[in-house]
């Protein structure tokens, strides 16, 4: 716990003071050894695994998952290029439709991404570094050793507790903050050994950095547009069960600073891979009325330049917010999006909307009508009949 | 987190009166249902079933081996109990594809509808003004459930969920000491419900839901007796006098 997090540090400041000569021979990623096919073992480990077990059990038949060859062999041949062809046997992909950001690994290999975190990613390097992450919960059985911390820990509170007086409670304090504190030092482990295989993988380490940094840009945006008080990222709260991003942010690119330049970033295939899902993972994100967040988000993806997926999606944002200055910029997003591509069908139908909201019904009419002819057979296609007539 | 808050919170309530659940009622079955015997055919889904033990702390440590052993105990426990409920149960194979998903879908729907039936009925304190008519017992899963059944030739389905936390000698030597300090200490959690489900309206028409049951489900002698209790008033059952219905 304590110790774990003081390491860390300390390696760092002990990293920095070195000649860049040493450095590299030094800190020249190293990874565990491999064991191979794993079977739990002791009673505490069969017992997590079972419960993994019968929770995948549920999870293998969710609704709520994409199970799309193409992407599923794609984000797996990531994480084996990544971990090894060996390692990335022992575990089992799933893709979740959360519009969050998040992955999580249970202690008997399976590994969940949600799609949110697709949507928010911007190269393959990056989707690498999270999943190596995930993968070094599972190397290192962070869940077992997390439980048993736990389990001591809830012990130690029980009797503390029931003893009572100064001392006791102090104790009592002392086993409660360990048990997040603990989790915390899980994750900074993780994440270093998450580096170190994506520096062996040939993948641009300096990418994991830059993830946290955007998320902690994304919510700020969320919290400005919601007008609440963004939160700190320079200390840690009690029961935070993670490192701060800002910590991560710090730790990563330290290591990354002591790592030879350069590296792939496999920005074509992530490109490939990921277009054709970019206009529904942008439709889940439009949902969480998120209009700070989702600005950002957009924003991040459009630095290459914006294609007709994301001015519609940019473009819907603004006109369920529907001020009537939203209006506006809406109709105008819309009509960029159709100027790029003149057969995205949905803008016509956005822009129609947009403009009859706005008073001019005549334009949007005609909008809607040319969304109507190019599909006739839309679900709504009823609904916007009866706003013609 | 969420374990360990369960933990902590359940630290917390182990201070709390724990005699909530004995001022509960433990089944109830749609007005107006009969179920003859030898008139239907009940289709059985794998039933949940959760084994360990209770650290010191409160928090559960899943077993793998007393699951196993009580997922046999109780499989074998069903077969004989049939005999005595009048009507035949089959388990039900393990689809694929499409199937698999709504069977999915339809057994968290069904955890959630008797966590309801016993949250909000079943605890008299905290009933719901549309449940306070006498009588009344009305929820359902939707007619969707009937999708379930289909080629099986099945009326009904019937759920089973267990879960098993035995006190280790850490919390029973503190619920000693706890004792004379006058705190109250819940050692173990042994909690079942049987749920039995309409395939054609997807009505709930019979639940039995226990807080405190009894029989060990680690040996076949207490399978026996808890799978005797989960079935103790199944509907339309004919009378027989039993040695698993004795207390616990």
């Amino acid at each position: 716990m304590r110790i774990g997090r003081s390491l860390a540090i300390a390696a760092g400041v002990a990293g920095s003071a070195l000649t860049p000569s040493t450095l590299i021979a030094e800190t020249k990623p190293t990874l565990p050894p491999y064991a191979g096919a794993y079977e739990p073992r002791t009673v505490d480990e069969r017992g997590v695994w079972m419960q993994a077990d019968e929770d995948e059990r549920g999870l293998r038949d969710s609704q709520f998952l994409i199970n799309d060859p193409a992407l599923s062999a794609y984000v797996r041949a990531v994480l084996c290029r990544t971990v090894g062809a060996d390692r990335c046997r022992g575990v089992r992909l799933y893709i979740e439709r959360v519009p969050a950001f998040n992955a999580t690994m249970a202690p008997n290999g399976t590994l969940r991404v949600w799609t949110g975190m697709l949507l928010r990613l911007r190269n393959e390097a990056e989707l690498a570094a999270v999943l190596a992450h995930e993968f070094a919960h599972f190397e290192r059985r962070h869940s077992l050793a997390e439980y048993r911390h736990n389990r001591g820990a809830t012990d130690v509170m029980a009797w503390a507790g029931l003893i009572g007086g100064a001392v006791s409670s102090t104790v009592f304090n002392a086993a409660l903050l360990s048990i997040p504190a603990f989790s915390r030092a899980e994750e900074t482990e993780a994440d270093m050994l998450s580096a170190r295989y994506i520096a062996a993988a040939g993948y641009d380490v300096r990418c994991f950095a830059d993830v946290w940094s955007r998320l902690m840009d994304e919510a700020d945006a969320t919290a400005l547009g919601r007008h609440q008080r963004s939160r700190r990222y320079d200390r840690v709260a009690f029961f935070a069960s993670h490192p701060t991003n800002l910590d991560r942010a710090i730790y990563l690119r330290d290591f990354a600073a002591r790592q030879p330049i350069g590296g792939d970033t496999g920005q074509d295939s992530w490109r490939a891979a990921l277009t054709p899902w970019r206009a529904g993972l942008l439709a889940d994100q439009l949902k969480l009325n998120d209009f700070g967040g989702t600005e950002y988000v957009l924003g991040q993806l459009g630095a290459d330049g914006w294609s007709e997926d994301l001015l519609f999606a940019r473009a819907e944002l603004y006109r369920t917010r529907g001020n009537p200055r939203d209006l506006v910029t809406a109709a105008d997003l819309y009509r960029q999006a159709i100027a790029i591509d003149p057969a995205h069908v949905e803008s016509y139908r956005g822009l129609g909307l947009a403009l009859i909201r706005s008073g001019d019904a005549e334009s949007g009419r005609a909008a809607l009508r040319r969304y109507l002819d190019l599909a006739p057979g839309a679900d709504d296609a009823p609904m916007l009949a009866s706003l013609l007539s | 987190m969420i374990k360990l808050w369960a933990a902590v919170v359940g630290f917390v309530a182990i201070l709390a009166a724990p005699s909530a659940a004995m001022a509960q009622e433990k089944s109830a079955v749609r007005p107006g249902f009969v179920l003859k015997p030898g008139s239907a055919k009940i289709l059985l889904f794998r039933p949940k079933i959760s084994v360990g033990a209770q650290s010191t702390g409160g928090m559960f440590e899943p077993n793998a081996d007393w699951t196993a052993q009580a997922r046999e105990n109780l499989s074998a426990a069903l077969d004989e109990a049939q005999a005595h409920l009048g009507n035949r149960v089959v388990a039900a194979a393990e689809p694929v594809g499409p199937a698999a998903q709504t069977l999915a879908a339809y057994q968290s729907l069904f955890s959630v509808v008797a966590e309801s039936v016993i949250e909000y009925q079943f605890f008299k304190g905290n009933r719901l003004p549309t449940k306070k008519r006498k009588g009344e017992f009305d929820w359902t899963v939707g007619p969707g459930v009937a999708a379930l059944g289909q080629g099986t030739g099945c009326d009904y389905a019937l759920f089973l969920v267990t879960d098993d936390q035995y006190g280790s000698t850490g919390r029973k030597v503190l619920q000693v000491f706890a004792a004379l300090a006058r705190v109250p200490v819940a050692v173990g959690v042994h909690k079942g419900f049987a749920g039995l489900v309409d395939l054609r309206t997807g009505d709930l028409v019979w639940l039995n839901a226990d807080l405190q049951m009894g029989g060990d489900v680690r040996s076949q002698a207490g399978a026996a007796k808890r799978m005797g209790q989960l079935l103790a008033d199944f509907p339309g059952r004919p009378i027989v006098t039993e040695p698993s219905s004795e207390g616990k």
